[in-house]
């Protein structure tokens, strides 16, 4: 579903990917760990391109990312991010922001796409929450929002950038089990995150990237009960 | 205190004259300059490397010489070499104060659109709406909210910029003012009155934007 090969990626003369390959199947559900700085962020952003790579190349479903504004936008409505700055638009109440692209995009009818939106939110369990303005919603309500939005689009892929390093720690179980019941209902999902927690209970299959490189990957009980490698054993270690 | 009264009632009338030629052209230039300037300012932040050159020579330019010299080129100099281009008073000053206002709101509309955070574009772009669509739709009715507080400056600025044209022979608020000066002798009473007037103007204007600001500012 999501091919990466051999991604390079500088920010002016320093290398913050060094050549990464993965392969995403459909409906797995891949979780990204590693230091900060690793370039775990940067990859994905790659995947969408809104980081452009500088050599390598990615294919979503057989289509070349590449650069050219109408299939990027096309091919763009197909992936869903979630940022960990969640990135709602404030000027717009919660269903506005649900309904923006649909409405624009897909040429739903408000009416459609609201209905749509109310079933989002019902699923991300804010419901009630259609007509507040992002500002008075918590740090969880609005990533659950932001997830809504991201789903409105009915993505076949999701892209997820730390969404729980901007919460308060109560917070983040709320998110969590939205991405939980996201990732059991079969979406092909792309998650770089800290919390452990959620790496060793739903990713199919864990990827410690350190240094711009994929160091070691697997399934999450051999990555986190036998490592192999030196420097994932001194990464993990820090987190007991 | 009763003499001054009489005078003003007397004179008022013509200064009110005046104003309404005042109110005119700086709304003409409120509009003009709003729409060119925000034409100017998304030039400005283009990735098109032509049109940010072409709006920074603009801003430039305009932000860099005074706007009397403005006003006497368009109203002077031109037609000193074209005479096709020879305009009314009236005219020659809306263009001035128009092409003035622009660069200034040129230069608010980018600090705006630049100061939203960059996460609203990426959110916007993710979601697969195109640069243009998500500008539109995303950037600028944000923008717009911070542009008014700087916005109002720069019209309460434009009302009392305007008295420059009285130099062109157009009969505006302090033009008309001096004419009854010129022929009353009495300083101190016109000039009062014209400020008054001046005051009376900014301070609706401020009012205006105020209003707007809170309407539009709802979300936050």
């Amino acid at each position: 579903m999501i091919s990466c090969k051999n991604i390079i990626k500088k920010f002016d003369k320093l290398e913050v990917l060094k050549g990464i390959d993965l392969d995403v199947a459909p409906g797995e559900v891949v979780v990204i760990i590693g230091p900060s700085g690793s370039g775990k962020s940067t990859f994905l952003r790659c995947i969408n391109r809104l980081e452009a790579a500088d050599s390598g190349t990615i294919t979503i479903n057989g289509q070349a990312v590449e650069y050219k504004e109408s299939s990027l936008n096309k091919l763009r409505q197909d992936i869903g991010m979630v940022f960990q700055q969640f990135n709602l638009f404030p000027h717009m109440t919660v269903m506005e922001n649900i309904i923006e692209a649909p409405v624009l995009l897909k040429k739903m009818t408000k009416d459609g796409a609201k209905k749509k939106g109310l079933e989002l939110l019902n699923k991300v369990g804010l419901e009630e929450k259609e007509n507040e303005y992002p500002n008075r919603l918590s740090g969880g309500q609005k990533q659950r929002v932001a997830i809504a939005r991201a789903l409105a689009m009915e993505p076949k892929i999701m892209l997820f950038d730390e969404p729980t390093s901007a919460l308060d720690p109560e917070l983040v179980g709320e998110v969590l089990t939205v991405m939980k019941k996201l990732a059991k209902e079969g979406m092909t999902m792309v998650v770089v995150t800290h919390e452990m927690g959620f790496a060793r209970e739903v990713a199919d299959r864990v990827i410690f990237m350190d240094g711009g490189t994929i160091i070691e990957q697997g399934p999450p009980e051999v990555i986190f009960e036998t490592p192999q490698h030196d420097r994932t054993k001194e990464f993990l270690g820090h987190l007991k | 205190m009763n003499e001054f009264l009489s005078f003003s009632a007397t004179y008022l009338p013509y200064l009110l004259q005046g104003a309404l030629v005042t109110i005119e052209i700086a709304v003409i230039g409120v509009i003009f300059g709003s729409i060119i300037g925000l034409l100017v300012g998304l030039g400005r932040v283009s990735s098109n490397p032509l049109l940010s050159q072409i709006s920074r020579f603009y801003i430039w330019v305009i932000r860099g010489t005074p706007l009397l010299l403005q006003l006497f080129v368009i109203h002077f100099a031109i037609p000193s070499v074209f005479s096709a281009l020879t305009m009314p008073p009236f005219v020659s000053a809306c263009i001035a104060l128009s092409l003035n206002a622009a660069a200034y709101i040129a230069e608010i509309a980018r600090g705006a659109i630049q100061s939203i955070d960059k996460g609203q574009m990426e959110a916007a772009r993710s979601l697969g709406l195109s640069a243009g669509q998500a500008m539109r739709r995303i950037i600028i009715p944000q923008a717009f909210r911070r542009m008014l507080p700087p916005l109002g400056n720069e019209f309460i600025a434009l009302i009392k910029e305007s008295s420059l044209v009285s130099t062109i022979a157009l009969y505006d608020l302090l033009r008309t003012g001096q004419q009854i000066i010129s022929s009353t002798y009495r300083y101190m009473e016109v000039f009062l009155l014209v400020g008054l007037i001046y005051l009376f103007l900014t301070t609706i204007m401020s009012y205006i934007v105020g209003k707007i600001e809170k309407k539009v500012g709802a979300y936050e």
